[in-house]
């Protein structure tokens, strides 16, 4: 039963936190550029407007493609431990991961892969050009933020000697954080969750002045509803992630949701103040410092086992 | 049933269907599906009749030596994986060949290669071993220069390195012989067990570098990408899905069958170890290549060095000797298997229908025209790439899990990066092929014809079949381990059970099939898109011109500048320089033989002359 709650739950979760992110960003990007800006729950009234509007379709795979991201980015939540422990404490509730026993985070890794497989094919069934340049450039910055993310994925594993996330979290709760054990993965992990989100830097994917949006130039009404969904369930799953891994999870749901926050505020700090670069220099930027910090982790992680 | 009958089948139908090539086109392609077939019913129905009752000795006295047949589970597992793609590659023939010239040929080759292959998993011995090799190889000789011109180049480099690779098995074999005075496979297991490990390691390497340059390890894969471009497309299934997977049962065979798992562990000091070396020669195996498949833009090419990058990952699974990394290994070996046969034959239904075209420059947009074929691209790039639900998810997850729970991440990072790169390569050829813009020139194309159709359905099936419920292949494979002293593995039908490590696939599936479900409800209730040509698309006010804009050459530029400088394949220009070289000398040698009588009685007398120097200087006799 605890088992059913949960799998309704830690998505109901992801949805409902990480559209209000995505109403905070633009909140803060406003304060930051000295605007007043729009009001936090704008996303909903989108998400709602847009799923009332009539718009057009180019086949069965570029609706399909939609549905296929956001499934993705669905399942991948339920592999995420939000909070909870397993040991006996004071405001805390057992771990909240309705799949833990699904095969940890090698599978979230390629679960991840399914949002932008999604887009990409539902872009690639338009004939827009202006969406295949922006699956192009999806591709290959994902090829420049995984280098350093693998280095960072396996040092954090081979430190807790496991690949289960709960069982990470778990060892983090009773030893020190991740961010003390592995410190220099910590920063590689911080430097592309930019990339990682597809935000400023790096926000070349959707880049809305230069190729209309890319990927999604095409989509509008309901399809468009969907991928903003998406968009914020996988903001969720990012910053999640990253607190699973080195900031220890949380004993309880809301000690989890603060430290999300507290990440998120850094990420968006940095969206609201910095430019977009070309493709190739966030190729050389990620393979370059990131990278460098990463190896060098895991080196000393491996030498000290 | 006896291996004897599954052989006899095999070779009969090879020489049938050249024989009916003669009389008549429709009794030849019957006979070709037929005998295909019959083989994957015989070889299912042998299952688990092994022991002593299967073991035929058929050949009792060839120079004081039995040539043996046997059936054991290893055996069985490889032949029915043969037998299954041959058998499909056949049937996809049917359309993809028809109208071409040596047809009888054709198809008695590609039982031929077939009952090669058997005759190698079959084999109790290794004289037989190596006959039925040497089959294979000849045969695929011909195969692969089946299109003259520009193929008899690629035949030629394959058949020379092959050689190179059968003379080092043979001096293996004769060493074998000279030492323990038999070549029975069972007996060697227990007569090799006393001796040193240099001379383990001697037998080793020479077997090695045969069974390495079948499965086209760096540094001898030179001659698969060429292969690949030339062969026929249904052929090419079978080169890349089992053919070049033979080395992998022949490093099975020598490593865990006959030399056993503890002596391959202790072979080697330090980080000199055998194993620790094969696994790092499988990871440069999967990261040079999976980067080289990015820089190509013929869709067989690509593929072909992707055929040589994932096998880097079952030598990493296989050379580690834990029971779950050579069952990762193992089941990596039929996976892949089924999805690059897919694309294999994918690639060829779209060559067939576009009139030969495969350069991924040339062509766009074929979903509306092919939707089968794209449906089996899209589930065979899930499967290379690994996706959960597919099969190559399972056997690269046990390969990751063994090389992260050994204490190796450099080697789990360069399967990584591997893996990662290849999503960009994949996604470019189904991209560049079947999204996009239709060019204008191929509105008529049709849909591939049924018998294309059969075969790539039937391996999307196997893939999500193999994906969902793991534990199918596995028994099979838990039953191999058992026979070479593996410590069994906790499995179930969907995955792994053991605690906090476990996998379950079905959970995955489930999940990933509700939470579609819902998407897709949600989708219902928001209000319906209308449906406009593709060609209607936004381009900020100006129109796009149809049939001209596909954005595919050069589709990662930004990267290709990057690496490209790197990624050089520099082994085999050495071999062209060393082939060139080697040239050089035997034209020298060529001009120590003038033709005049007279020179050679100088040859005679400065010799002789030689040795009575040498006499009289040292006294040697």
């Amino acid at each position: 039963m605890t088992g059913i709650i949960q799998i309704v739950l830690s998505p109901l979760i992801a949805f409902v936190v990480g559209v209000l992110f995505l109403g905070l960003a633009r909140k803060i990007i406003a304060r930051v550029h000295r605007r007043y800006g729009p009001p936090i729950y704008q996303p909903v009234i989108d998400v709602v407007r847009m799923m009332s509007q009539r718009s057009i379709s180019h086949g069965a795979l570029f609706e399909l493609g939609v549905v296929l991201a956001l499934a993705g980015s669905l399942v991948t939540v339920m592999l995420i431990p939000l909070g909870g422990t397993e040991a006996f404490q004071p405001f805390a509730h057992s771990v909240l991961c309705p799949l833990s026993s699904s095969g940890g985070l090698l599978v979230v890794m390629y679960l991840m892969l399914f949002g932008p497989l999604g887009l990409a094919l539902g872009a690639g069934a338009s004939a827009n050009p202006n969406a295949s340049i922006g699956v192009s450039r999806k591709m290959l910055l994902a090829l420049a933020y995984e280098v350093p993310f693998l280095l960072v994925i396996l040092a954090v594993m081979s430190q807790y000697g496991s690949i289960s996330l709960t069982e990470i979290v778990a060892r983090q709760q009773q030893a020190s954080w991740g961010v003390l054990s592995v410190p220099l993965s910590a920063v590689a992990a911080f430097l592309i969750l930019p990339a990682m989100l597809g935000i400023r830097p790096f926000d070349l994917v959707t880049a809305p002045q230069e190729i209309a949006s890319g990927p999604l130039a095409e989509y509008g009404g309901t399809c468009l509803a969907l991928i903003t969904v998406q968009k914020a369930i996988h903001l969720f799953v990012v910053i999640a992630l990253f607190v699973d891994l080195f900031l220890g999870g949380g004993v309880n749901l809301a000690t989890f949701l603060v430290k999300m926050l507290a990440v998120f505020l850094a990420v968006e700090m940095i969206n609201a103040v910095l430019p977009r670069v070309k493709i190739e220099d966030a190729i050389k930027f990620c393979w370059k410092w990131p990278t460098a910090l990463a190896f060098v982790q895991m080196t000393i992680t491996v030498l000290s086992k | 049933m006896s291996p004897q009958a599954i052989l006899i089948t095999a070779f009969a139908g090879a020489g049938l269907v050249f024989l009916a090539g003669k009389v008549h086109s429709h009794l030849r392609d019957f006979l070709a599906v037929l005998s295909s077939l019959a083989l994957v019913g015989l070889i299912a129905w042998s299952h688990g009749q092994y022991g002593p009752d299967n073991e035929i000795v058929y050949v009792p006295d060839f120079l004081g030596m039995e040539l043996a047949l046997r059936l054991n589970p290893l055996a069985w597992f490889f032949a029915i994986y043969i037998a299954i793609i041959n058998a499909a590659s056949v049937v996809f023939s049917l359309s993809y060949m028809k109208g071409k010239e040596k047809l009888g040929f054709y198809y008695s080759m590609m039982l031929l290669v077939n009952a090669g292959m058997l005759g190698i998993v079959l084999s109790g011995d290794f004289l037989s071993f190596y006959i039925f090799w040497e089959i294979m190889s000849w045969s695929t000789y011909l195969l692969i220069s089946y299109r003259r011109g520009p193929a008899l180049h690629a035949g030629m480099k394959y058949i020379i390195m092959s050689l190179v690779g059968s003379c080092a098995m043979l001096v293996g074999i004769l060493s074998l012989y000279a030492q323990f005075g038999t070549l029975q496979i069972a007996e060697l297991g227990e007569a090799i067990a006393g001796s040193s490990s240099g001379y383990v390691l001697f037998i080793l390497m020479a077997m090695g570098i045969a069974f390495g340059v079948k499965f086209a390890i760096l540094p001898l894969h030179t001659w698969m990408p060429d292969a690949h471009s030339e062969a026929v497309s249904p052929f090419s299934a079978v080169l890349s899905g089992v053919l070049v997977r033979m080395g992998m049962y022949g490093f099975l065979l020598v490593m865990y069958s006959i030399v056993g798992l503890k002596t391959i562990l202790n072979l080697g000091a330090g980080f000199f170890n055998f194993h620790y070396i094969l696994s790092w020669l499988g990871a440069i195996t999967i990261v040079i290549p999976t980067f080289i498949a990015l820089l190509q833009n013929d869709a067989k090419k690509l593929l072909a060095w992707h055929g040589i990058g994932q096998g880097g990952y079952m030598i990493l699974g296989m050379a580690f000797g834990t029971s779950l990394g050579v069952a990762g290994g193992i089941f990596h070996t039929i996976n892949h298997g089924s999805y690059i046969a897919l694309l294999f034959l994918v690639v060829g239904a779209v060559e067939y229908r576009t009139g030969g075209v495969r350069d991924l420059n040339r062509l766009g947009g074929l979903i509306q025209r092919m939707p089968v074929a794209f449906f089996g691209c899209l589930v065979g790039i899930m499967g290379l790439i690994g996706m959960p639900l597919t099969n190559g998810f399972v056997s690269k997850w046990f390969i990751y899990k063994t090389l992260i729970t050994e204490g190796h991440p450099f080697l789990a990072f360069m399967a990584f990066v591997g893996t990662w790169g290849t999503i960009l390569s994949v996604y470019k050829l189904l991209h560049n092929m079947f999204l996009g813009q239709l060019p204008e020139k191929y509105k008529e194309v049709r849909k591939a014809p049924i018998s294309m159709q059969i075969p790539i359905l039937f391996f999307c099936f196997v893939i999500f079949l193999f994906g969902v419920l793991p534990g199918i292949p596995l028994r099979a494979i838990q039953g191999i381990q058992d026979t070479m002293g593996f410590a069994p593995l906790q499995l179930t039908m969907w995955g792994l059970a053991s605690g906090a490590g476990a996998l379950n696939m079905l959970n995955i599936c489930f999940a990933i099939v509700i939470a579609f479900a819902v998407v897709l409800l949600l989708m219902r209730l928001g209000a319906k898109p209308r449906r406009v040509p593709q060609e209607d698309s936004y381009a900020a006010g100006s129109s796009v011109p149809a049939g001209k804009y596909h954005h595919s050459v050069e589709f990662y530029n930004p990267l290709y500048q990057m690496i490209s400088p790197y990624l050089k394949d520099r082994v085999d220009q050495f071999y062209y320089w060393a082939a060139d070289k080697a040239q050089g000398v035997f034209e020298l040698t060529r001009r120590i033989y003038t033709g005049y009588a007279g020179t050679y009685v100088l040859y005679i007398i400065s010799f002789l002359a030689l040795l009575i120097f040498l006499q009289l200087a040292w006294e040697i006799w």
